[in-house]
């Protein structure tokens, strides 16, 4: 046994070690265009294809007129359901084992308007497209129910997983002297990354490489293999680079089955990239949401009761539920407590997964009904959060892990200067501007599963590790750097991280914000055992400089390797690997459990039927933050503008906290947008999104943002991971909606329960 | 339909390609010449990731012909640095963390570069409004308005 100091790596300022300020290392890439993302491969013989969908929102393909489209130049191929290779359906990501029945990524029966019904694949994009416009499809139409709102839509489905309930919590409402009741609603929202969804298929005999981006390169590389009947191994899927994801890159979609058909048909590499448009029907955003929020709750604003009643959309074929009871039932005490929910069929994609699915909406409903209470009984909305704090999970009944919930909302509360709130809606204004001040806070529970990575010390003595993660900006190149700089004993600098490979050792989703605990720990332990044969080699090899040492022990710092009380040899790893006839050490680390089969890896890697439950074990395991914002509202037009926001953060440690800062940030942004601006509109005639573009559905743009503070309350929390951290990429976006609308009922006296925030509903 | 030549002088090189009309500069830059550091996010000129500069000034390339950037000078993304030097603002922006998927960010530069030079980046404010036209969905605004106030004070001094 080996036994051996780990030193910090170098820099003087900290900055490369775990914890440290380091610049992104994938940076250089991004800001000199070097970057390759996934579709902008460049392949010999690449064909290019166009997706039509469907124009109606239910009914039956009657018929599909391909003849002009294949008579246009340069046209290859034209896919119908009628000529498109047959698939075998695949796997959900929890791995149930699919109905035997074939799968057509093109459809005949429409269920929404947007659904893929043919591809043209021609040899420029530009011929595609025109192309594409020729195919001409007709249709049987059937009536639709277009959203949550249309009178056919009905009550929907009773989730009974979802149902969480203790005490008498009807019975103690109706006693409570105190009630309030209100109903909050989202709509369809969008996760718009900017880099469209595509891919790149190419095969070579019964071996499919994919270069798409992706959040869970194993997962679809699982899905390609089961859809076309070919062993795991012979499907890669590349990712290098991803243009953002926000939960939706995680599954192969239909789309990417229609390239890799195309491909596989034409004996070459096809290029499919969806337009703009398409993106908000060729995947699910965020389902609408309705939500009824009753507290009972004693003079002092004690809570008594919450009676929680949620609805969500989905799709006609799939099953989505976006958990509304999620920080509903843990964010405050209450000792009767009942939520439950339906979910709705209508005419739409699936719903799926947008940053903080369930957390998000659910927070908008407790937060602004907490924030009704505290006026109702005339309390300030932050000594009501405080007096109703849950010092345990309400629900799970155990102890938090870490909760730095209540010194966030004492630091933010002082940095962004609440004592200084008048309570009273529109006792704040600025000449024509209404100000208000706004609290609420957010939560996010630490998913957690297991990961697997490559560690080389390499002869040159520099450092790599491989992994089939991903990086989409949150930061993975630069923290497993970090991790694994830190660790063996060299600078970040000398070490290269190579990710978005499925042939790398594999990965579970990137989603849940688990990555950074996840693969850190699995970097942590492959770099270990990568310095334990190092650091053996240097004292049992007897061509070692420090064979005659007899020492136990050494260090290795700066890459180099030396003994602890600074006598003897001092040479670098490179000298070391050289002098013992080594060109390279090799360690896989991973953080599953030590019995663990084959068949449970692969179960890890390639589903999410294993990831563990936050709250296993003593322990019930969650990120925290408060958010404290102002808002000016023009009097006269009913303009919200952000003008001020501090948040406090628990993600316990922070891996690298210029990183994370720019992780919460973006969250917090992407909650003003939907705050205030964001929202699918349905035509009510056809069930089409209206503003399915950039143009239309509003995202924040630069001249919407304020200066934000953000600042970090954590503590380390080894029981959510290796190293400490919780998570950091959805918790910053719960919580900032409801604390938007909280402002602008104090600035306005106006409560708007209905996202976003427009101005026709304050004038 | 008939391809025409087109004679295009992108970051210091000529190149002379063969191309329908219709072919936007931006498909052109990324498919005819590998040149993909220049990025398609809507095909539309609705979010800014494709922009480059023609004679100097900030055109969105997904909305400009490539026959129309002929006897022009185009400047992308990946022409930016000058003999391996990155451009303070490229510079900037690592060091303000102003980005993190990165794809909006060659539009975003390319857009700063313009933005201080057109004398835009007077205060945080006028930053704001005149980096509005580079949408980015990861958030990293406050970041770019600290890279384009510290890039502009480099070119300045």
């Amino acid at each position: 046994m080996t036994v051996h100091n780990i030193r910090h790596g170098d820099a003087s300022d900290g900055a490369e070690a775990v914890g440290g300020r380091l610049s992104r290392v994938d940076g250089p890439a991004k800001i000199t265009g070097a970057a390759k993302y996934a579709v902008e491969q460049q392949l010999e013989g690449l064909a290019y294809a166009v997706l039509v969908e469907s124009t109606i929102a239910s009914g039956k393909v009657r018929a599909i007129d391909t003849n002009a489209a294949e008579a246009a130049p340069g046209v290859l191929q034209v896919l119908t359901p009628d000529t498109i290779i047959s698939l075998r359906t695949a796997a959900d990501w929890f791995g149930t084992p699919p109905p035997d029945k074939p799968y057509c990524p093109l459809a005949r029966d429409i269920s929404f308007s947007g659904q893929h019904v043919a591809a043209v694949v021609a040899e420029t994009f530009e011929q595609a497209v025109a192309a594409a416009a020729l195919v001409k499809v007709s249709y049987d139409e059937t009536p639709s129910i277009v959203d949550l709102s249309d009178a056919k839509a009905g009550d929907g489905i009773p989730i009974d997983a979802m149902t969480k309930e203790w005490g008498d919590a009807q019975g103690a409402f109706a006693s409570a002297p105190v009630r309030i009741c209100a109903a909050y609603n989202t709509p369809r929202e969008y996760q718009a990354p900017m880099e469209p969804h595509g891919l790149i298929a190419r095969w070579e005999g019964d071996q499919l490489t994919v270069w798409e981006p992706s959040q869970w390169l194993d997962g679809m590389a699982r899905t390609y293999a089961e859809w076309f009947g070919v062993p795991f191994e012979n499907v890669r899927l590349v990712s290098p680079y991803i243009g953002g994801g926000f939960g939706s890159k995680a599954l192969a979609l239909s789309h990417g089955a229609v390239a890799a058909c195309a491909a596989k048909m034409l004996g070459r590499p096809v290029r499919l990239v969806m337009t703009r448009p398409q993106t908000f029907t060729g995947y699910g955003g965020r389902a609408a949401t309705r939500q009824t929020v009753t507290i009972g709750a004693d003079r002092q604003g004690k809570i008594q009761s919450i009676v929680h009643r949620g609805v969500n959309e989905t799709s006609m074929d799939g099953m989505w539920v976006e958990p509304l009871g999620s920080v509903t039932s843990i964010m405050y005490a209450t000792p009767n407590f009942s939520s439950r929910q339906n979910v709705v069929r209508v005419n739409s994609v699936m719903p799926g997964a947008m940053r903080a699915p369930g957390e998000n909406p659910s927070a908008f409903g407790i937060e602004s009904a907490i924030d009704e209470l505290a006026y109702e009984v005339g309390i300030d909305p932050l000594e009501i959060r405080l007096r109703n704090y849950a010092e345990q999970d309400p629900h799970a009944k155990k102890a938090w892990s870490t909760r730095q919930l209540r010194e966030a909302f004492a630091t933010g509360a002082e940095r962004f200067g609440w004592a200084r709130r008048t309570s009273e809606p529109r006792s704040m204004r600025d000449g024509n501007q209404l100000i208000g001040w706004g609290v609420a806070a957010g939560t996010y529970p630490v998913r957690r599963a297991y990961g697997e990575a490559i560690v080389r010390i390499l002869a040159d003595g520099s450092v790599e590790v491989e992994s089939s993660s991903i990086d989409m900006g949150q930061g993975t190149y630069t923290i497993l750097a970090q991790t694994a700089a830190e660790t063996v004993g060299v600078r970040a600098d000398d070490v290269v991280v190579k990710l978005g490979d499925s042939r790398f050792p594999r990965a579970g989703v990137t989603g849940g914000s688990r990555l950074a605990g996840v693969m850190t720990g699995a970097v942590y332990k492959a770099a270990t055992s990568a310095l334990d044969q190092l650091v053996g080699l240097a004292i049992s090899d007897p061509r070692s400089p420090f064979h005659a040492l007899q020492a136990n022990t050494l260090v290795v710092a700066n890459g180099r390797i030396g003994s602890p009380r600074g006598d003897g040899p001092d040479v670098s790893i490179a000298e070391l690997l050289k002098s013992v006839g080594r060109d390279h050490i090799e360690a896989t680390g991973d953080t599953m459990p030590a019995n663990s089969t084959p068949e449970d890896r692969y179960k890890n890697y390639t589903t999410i039927a294993m990831a563990l439950p936050h709250t296993e074990g003593d322990y019930s395991r969650h990120s925290w933050c408060a958010h404290f914002i102002e808002v000016r509202v023009d009097e006269d037009f009913g303009t919200v503008r952000v003008s001020r926001v501090v948040s406090a953060l628990d993600s316990g440690r922070l891996y690298n906290p210029k990183l994370a800062e720019s992780q919460w940030k973006g969250g917090i942004i992407m909650g003003i947008g939907q705050a205030l601006l964001e929202e699918g509109i349905v035509d009510r005639r056809h069930g089409r999104i209206v503003n399915n573009n950039l143009a239309d559905y509003l995202v924040p743009t630069n001249a919407d943002i304020p200066d934000i503070e953000v600042i970090s309350v954590g503590i380390p929390d080894l029981h959510s991971s290796v190293l400490g951290g919780k998570g950091v990429g959805e918790l910053a976006i719960v919580g900032v909606a409801p604390a938007i609308a909280n402002a602008v009922f104090h600035a306005t006296g106006k409560r708007v329960r209905d996202l976003p925030i427009t101005l026709e509903k304050l004038i | 339909m008939t391809k025409i030549p087109v004679y295009l002088d992108i970051n210091g090189h000529h190149h002379e390609l063969q191309l329908e009309p219709r072919v936007t500069l931006l498909d052109a830059l990324r498919d005819r010449l590998g040149l993909t550091g220049t990025k398609k996010g809507c095909d539309h000129g609705q979010c800014g990731a494709c922009t480059v500069h023609v004679d100097g000034e900030r055109v969105l390339a997904c909305l400009t012909l490539a026959a129309q950037a002929q006897g022009r000078t185009v400047t992308t993304i990946e022409g930016l640095a000058r003999e391996g030097e990155m451009h303070p603002v490229q510079a900037a922006f690592l060091e303000q963390d102003a980005f993190q998927c990165g794809y909006c960010t060659p539009g975003q530069i390319m857009s700063a570069v313009a933005c201080i030079r057109e004398g835009h980046a007077g205060s945080d404010e006028e930053i704001r409004e005149y980096m509005a036209g580079n949408l980015c969905r990861c958030g990293a605004y406050p970041h770019i308005v600290a890279a384009v106030r510290q890039a502009a004070q480099e070119v300045a001094s």
